[in-house]
């Protein structure tokens, strides 16, 4: 996926012909939307008004994407859209496993419905005394490119519906890790649902009627509402975290990265196109960072504010040297968080990162409350964990954030058209 | 591209349905498959097929007509995502229904025995959303029992019970305002939590009546006021009567005044006033499906979270109370209800049964009421488990009312 327009067989293609690259639109001329220059993109404008959005790119609210047949589920490879409300969930006692059957089948109608700007029911139906199977605050609103996307977590494969034996292989709670400091009510969770659009509002709907969906079967655990894409795709500029700093420079673009690090390949029965979802609520300790001078911080991430290069380079896709020593010192500390996290010094592991930033208002304290909500698909768990073990005990951003919230899941592939979401676990 | 998520409006859709439905209609006569033939089981067969056309749902039957007697209707979804539930009405009425149908589903059914006329399968979300369907003959079977006489019959029995709630308010604060007038304090408590349930197991029935000659919007005349105001709602022209000002006076207060006592000859009165005005009253079936989805409705605004015994806490005895009072009218219900919608029936008893048996986990016969006192702490641990154990079974619950006022 190394151009932002796909043909339109591929899973994370729009659906809308008339969709219109985002790249540099607005950044181009002095606001300037060049009629040559839009049709040399290669898209029809047609009637659709394209609003430059925070990172002065446009977003087309008609784009949808489809849920049936594209082997993957979207909401991962999909180009991060600007919002995302994240919400995990338990099944209630009681419940059996064809009441989860029921649930799937429902949500993945549902999702399939929202995916295409549609209620997932009735708006207003025509009798008084019926309730409406919609809640309809999304019923004006265009698709605006949502993806739900359905985890599944470890606990799931219990003994409760007679699942342990279709257990995915690498799906297990993630160990204690170095610098947690969760918050019971902010873990776990037995099923996740992540949905992003570039409306916040069509973002909540989906997540708001899909749990009012799973009322009776399934219970809320915990939620994060996401604003503000921290991560880029294949065809975007990168955004920033709450930070300041740019986010998802060296994040993972390529098909074949994608193949290689996130999907799971076809030996994995009903898991095949499937992948593993990592979630953690990071707290940032807002005012203490903004304190903190610029040097320090460029130091703390091994990159420029500003232009976002390593410190080892001028421009934001240099590759950073993280060998390179100054007056005996190296340019990127070897402490800072690239410096930890990169796949040079990892053994070659890399992790899809697709994160939001997250505001709760004000702590106890008076203090901004906020943060990231990050996000990672992987095809191990454990290499998300491994980059953890070390960023928790060595990253110098530790002073300034925390880990608060975690969950893992297993991502499933996505259903063939007349059937639903992990049907195939049941078979 | 433009979301086909506009609903036509009601006359389009009927518009629309006779369209489709006389195509259906015209395609299927052509090839002599109008009328499903009856089995060697004696029912006839008649599918209903939900797909997706590429940009719509659509509903189709295989027959639009079959001879009278019982009829078996299969629903299979087979690709339509906006749809997830089908009826068979007749006259806006619902005889038969599926829900929670989706893509991927086995195909489910549902029979009845149907006389001559014409119906109306209706899918609604559908292109399609009424779909004529014709009984020709009549039916030698004799038509099930009458749901209408069932609810009816229940509404009745149900007046009974009310009638003894009302008794029990009426003994419970007599001793409530004997044991204010004896000075014990303890006693006082005790009988607070005595004669606290009676009220909270029909509070939908009772709360709309006012002291006759005076106006619906006057709190100084209005019963609800008097008697079961909470500090948070106060009218200041009128002041603070009732349980709750007697609540503040023994739990804050600490003590029994001049005040408290003529608080409970009041209180008194005005509950005799309302056993007065509320006794023998009819209900409709409609009427016991809607309080039984308000009296969950003063559960979740009220008592999980903490707001109802601001003084006393014993929120949880009023929970207990509101949950009993819903389920007796559901109760009532029933036996109609389950000639409706055996399944949602179903499920509504397994969501009472799960709130009850939660709620047992807080008995406690030590405690004033018989339940834990619901402190800040308790509260902070388990009112989203509450809360969430309620929603599961208010959600089927507020479907009841339209089963009930649509039934046959
Ligand atoms: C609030 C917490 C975090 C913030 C603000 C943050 C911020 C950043 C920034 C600004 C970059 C540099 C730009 C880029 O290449 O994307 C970066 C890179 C990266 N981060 Fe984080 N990050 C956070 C947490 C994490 C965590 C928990 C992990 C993994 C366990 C992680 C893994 C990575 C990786 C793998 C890279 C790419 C390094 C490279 O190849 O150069 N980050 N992060």
């Amino acid at each position: 996926m190394t151009d932002a327009r796909q043909p339109a067989d591929d899973p994370d293609s729009p659906r809308a012909g008339e969709h219109v690259s985002r790249r540099g639109l607005f950044a181009m001329g002095a606001g300037g939307l060049v009629v040559g220059a839009l049709a040399g993109v290669g898209g029809t404008m047609a009637a659709h008004a394209l609003e430059p959005d925070d990172n002065g790119e446009a977003v087309d609210a008609s784009v949808s994407y489809p849920f049936y047949g594209t082997g993957h589920q979207s909401g991962v490879q999909t180009e991060p859209q600007r919002h995302c409300v994240y919400m995990t969930f338990d099944v209630d006692p009681g419940t059996t496993t064809s009441d989860l059957q029921t649930l799937f089948a429902r949500w993945s109608a549902g999702i399939a419905q929202l995916m295409a700007g549609r209620p997932v029911g009735v708006v207003q139906p025509s009798r008084a005394s019926a309730v409406a199977q919609d809640t309809g605050e999304a019923a004006d609103l265009e698709p605006n490119a949502l993806t739900v996307t359905l985890g599944l977590g470890p606990a799931l494969f219990d003994d409760r519906f007679g699942l342990a034996a279709k257990k995915p292989k690498l799906l297990a709670e993630l160990p204690a890790l170095p610098s947690d400091n969760l918050e019971e009510s902010l873990t776990g969770g037995d099923l996740s649902l992540q949905a992003c659009a570039e409306d916040p509002q069509v973002a909540y709907h989906a997540i708001r009627d899909l749990a009012r969906i799973g009322r009776g079967t399934v219970s809320t655990r915990w939620t994060v509402m996401g604003f503000g894409r921290a991560s880029a795709g294949a065809g975007q500029s990168t955004p920033r975290n709450l930070m300041g700093f740019k986010d998802g420079t060296r994040n993972i673009r390529s098909d074949e990265e994608f193949e290689k690090f996130v999907w799971l390949g076809d030996d994995e029965e009903w898991m095949s196109g499937g992948t593993y979802q990592v979630a953690r609520k990071i707290q940032m300790d807002i005012e203490i960072w903004d304190a903190d001078r610029i040097g320090d911080q460029q130091d703390v991430f091994g990159r420029t504010k500003s232009v976002g290069a390593p410190l080892t380079g001028t421009a934001e896709f240099d590759t950073p040297k993280f060998t390179e020593v100054r007056h005996g010192e190296h340019v990127i500390p070897q402490n800072a968080h690239i410096a930890l996290a990169a796949h040079e010094n990892n053994g070659g592991i890399k992790i899809l990162r697709r994160s939001y930033n997250y505001t709760d208002g004000i702590n106890q304290y008076g203090q901004l409350d906020a943060g990231l909500l990050f996000i990672t698909y992987q095809n191990d768990p454990d290499h998300f964990a491994r980059l953890q073990k070390k960023l928790g005990s060595y990253d110098r951003l530790n002073e300034y954030i925390s880990h608060i919230g975690s969950a893992v899941f297993a991502i499933p592939p996505a259903p063939e058209p007349g059937h639903y979401l992990a049907e195939k676990l049941f078979s | 591209m433009q979301p086909s998520n506009r609903r036509l409006s009601a006359g389009a859709a009927t518009a629309a349905a006779l369209v489709s439905a006389a195509l259906l209609l015209t395609g299927c006569a052509s090839d002599g498959q109008s009328a499903a033939k009856q089995t060697s089981s004696g029912a006839s067969h008649v599918k209903i097929m939900l797909t997706n056309d590429g940009s719509d749902d659509a509903c189709a039957l295989d027959h639009t007509s079959a001879p009278a007697g019982p009829i078996t209707f299969t629903v299979d979804n087979k690709s339509a995502t906006g749809i997830s539930e089908v009826e068979l009405q007749s006259d806006q009425r619902i005889l038969g229904e599926k829900e929670n149908l989706a893509p991927g589903l086995k195909p489910v059914s549902f029979t009845l025995t149907l006389d001559g006329g014409k119906y109306t399968v209706y899918c609604p979300g559908g292109k399609n959303e009424n779909i004529a369907f014709t009984v020709t003959g009549k039916a030698t079977a004799p038509k099930t029992g009458s749901v209408q006489t069932l609810l009816k019959q229940g509404s009745k029995e149900y007046a009974g019970y009310v009638d003894d709630q009302i008794a029990g308010m009426v003994t419970g604060v007599a001793a409530l305002k004997t044991a204010v007038d004896s000075g014990d304090i303890d006693a006082a408590k005790k009988a607070y939590g005595q004669a606290r349930p009676f009220y909270e197991r029909i509070e939908s029935d009772v709360e709309g009546f006012v002291i006759p000659g005076t106006k619906a919007n006057d709190n100084a005349g209005n019963l609800d006021y008097l008697i079961d105001m909470r500090a948070s709602n106060l009218d200041d022209s009128v002041g603070w009567h009732g349980f709750h000002a007697i609540e503040r006076d023994l739990w804050q207060g600490g003590a029994i005044t001049a005040g408290t006592k003529s608080l409970a000859t009041e209180l008194q009165k005005n509950v005799n006033t309302l056993a007065s005005l509320a006794k023998k009253l009819n209900y409709k079936p409609e009427d016991l499906a809607n309080g039984a989805a308000g009296l969950l409705e003063e559960v979740q605004s009220e008592k999980i979270k903490g707001e109802e015994e601001a003084f006393s806490h014993i929120d949880l005895v009023d929970f207990a109370a509101n949950v009993e009072g819903s389920q007796q009218a559901f109760e009532y219900l029933k036996p109609g209800l389950k000639k409706i919608d055996a399944s949602l029936t179903k499920q509504i008893n397994t969501q009472f049964d799960k709130v009850n048996a939660m709620l047992d986990t807080y008995r406690d016969p030590a405690a004033i009421g018989g339940y834990e006192t619901y402190t800040p702490a308790l509260k902070a641990r388990d009112a989203n488990k509450l809360s969430q154990a309620v929603q599961a079974l208010q959600d089927p619950l507020s479907r009841l009312a339209e089963k009930v006022a649509t039934a046959q």
